[in-house]
């Protein structure tokens, strides 16, 4: 017996099948597992190229060198100093250095450690001291080794000589005086002679500017040039004060010129400048005064001067 | 299961490559207590020239064998006669390998070719 369906009942539709992951078609990778294979891969890759087989280093900068063979470069920078006197270039060999302090401090720092130890039982490493103490006495820095180590200086000796001085037979007398045998008697005095040079004046300063800047306040900008107006580095030059004095070089900087150097004063301190044994002084004192820039800024006046050589 | 095996290893392979570009090439190590005889061979040259400056100016040359001995060299004379070659031959700083003559001269290393370079005394002249 069948049952017949009420004819107002719809034909039955078959139910949409639900959604589900196992019904998606299948990826032909996992993503979940590459990424984490990804992770691990990575973390093994780098732990073998850092700690396993790191690359084999060949091509060693000096800032990369250990302390000990870095104070020998530092050696090495200052006799070659010596001989050549080449700032610029003991400039950028100490900046391969990559110091994070004041590289010529640095080298009074070495000398200090190294006039500590035993590198100055040779007479070749007391050599090496000395030639670094000149390189940064030189720059108006200082070190232990300074009073460690005599410097050797050629400043000129003193010399000194005795010489006899003949005294004058006395004049005749009427009484007539006994014969004496000793009639110039020797007294010694003391006679010294010091050597001088004439005072030297290749240089002279051809001009002193002011300017105001609030980001180079209180700044002596002391430029040496040649005839043609070309910067001459490594020229010397001096600052004197009340309490004492500094002195520096031109082409430590190189990315202002071969000729600049500067000097910061304090303010209300009056400065003179020179070129020490090349120049006369400045005149007039330059004194670091306050002033008022372009943007109304306060700042310290500053100055720019100029040597060029006399003739 | 076994789709998930592949994707790791599939990945991990990747991984490792990446790991290795970035700790060779990109992010290699960079050691910084290196001896100095590592020092790449520009640097290598440049001490040599500071040394045969500084010997220049005091004359000590055993001070100078004993500074070029942080290089590492077996042969230090023949390593120096090597460099001042290689100056004059690569037509380098005059004053460098007036240097490195005079140094190699004084280490016993003087050749031909470094003749024209080579700075004498004369007669009445301060050495």
């Amino acid at each position: 017996m069948t049952i017949a369906r009420p004819p107002t009942l719809p034909e039955e539709i078959p139910a949409a099948p639900r959604p589900s992951k196992y019904m998606r078609p299948r990826r032909y990778f996992s993503w979940p597992a590459v990424v984490i294979g990804l992770i691990m891969g990575l973390a093994g890759g780098l732990f073998y190229a850092w700690n396993v087989n790191p690359i084999s280093e060949v091509d060693t900068a000096p800032w990369q060198l250990r302390q000990e063979d870095k104070n020998h470069y530092v050696v090495a920078i200052a006799l070659s100093f010596a001989h050549d006197g080449d700032l610029n270039r003991v400039q950028e060999r100490l900046l391969q250095l990559r110091l994070n302090t004041d590289p010529i401090q640095y080298v009074a720092d070495v000398a200090c450690d190294l006039a500590s130890g035993g590198y100055v039982d040779s007479s070749s490493g007391l050599s090496a001291i000395r030639s670094m103490m000149v390189f940064y006495q030189l720059q108006g820095r200082s070190g232990c080794a300074d009073t460690l180590i005599e410097l050797d200086t050629d400043e000129p000796e003193t010399q000194v000589l005795v010489l006899p001085t003949p005294t004058l037979a006395p004049p005749a007398s009427k009484t007539p005086t006994p014969i004496r045998n000793d009639r110039a008697t020797a007294t010694p005095s003391t006679l010294v002679i010091v050597p001088t040079s004439p005072p030297q004046r290749d240089f002279v300063l051809v001009s002193v500017n002011t300017f105001c800047d609030s980001e180079l306040t209180g700044i002596i900008e002391a430029y040496v040039q040649d005839f043609n107006g070309d910067g001459i580095p490594g020229q010397p030059v001096r600052v004197r004060w009340d309490e004492g004095d500094d002195t520096f070089f031109t082409g430590l900087k190189p990315e202002r010129g071969p000729a600049y150097a500067d000097f910061e004063m304090e303010e209300g301190k009056g400065y003179t400048v020179e070129m020490p044994g090349l120049s006369d002084p400045t005149t007039q004192p330059l004194v670091a005064v306050p002033c008022t820039t372009d943007d109304g800024e306060q700042a310290l006046t500053s100055y720019r001067v100029v040597f060029r050589p006399v003739n | 299961m076994r789709r998930f095996f592949v994707s790791l290893f599939a990945g991990f392979i990747v991984g490792v490559g990446l790991g290795l570009y970035l700790g060779w090439i990109q992010f290699p190590v960079q050691f910084v207590n290196s001896p100095a005889a590592d020092l790449a061979e520009n640097f290598r040259d440049d001490y040599t020239v500071m040394i045969a400056a500084g010997y220049q100016a005091d004359g000590d040359v055993i001070g100078a064998i004993e500074r070029l001995r942080i290089l590492n060299e077996e042969d230090i004379p023949e390593y120096v006669q090597d460099v001042t070659v290689r100056y004059i031959t690569n037509s380098r700083d005059v004053d460098d390998i007036r240097n490195l003559v005079a140094l190699s001269e004084a280490l016993g290393k003087l050749l031909p070719i470094m003749e024209p370079y080579r700075q004498v005394t004369l007669p009445g002249q301060q050495p």
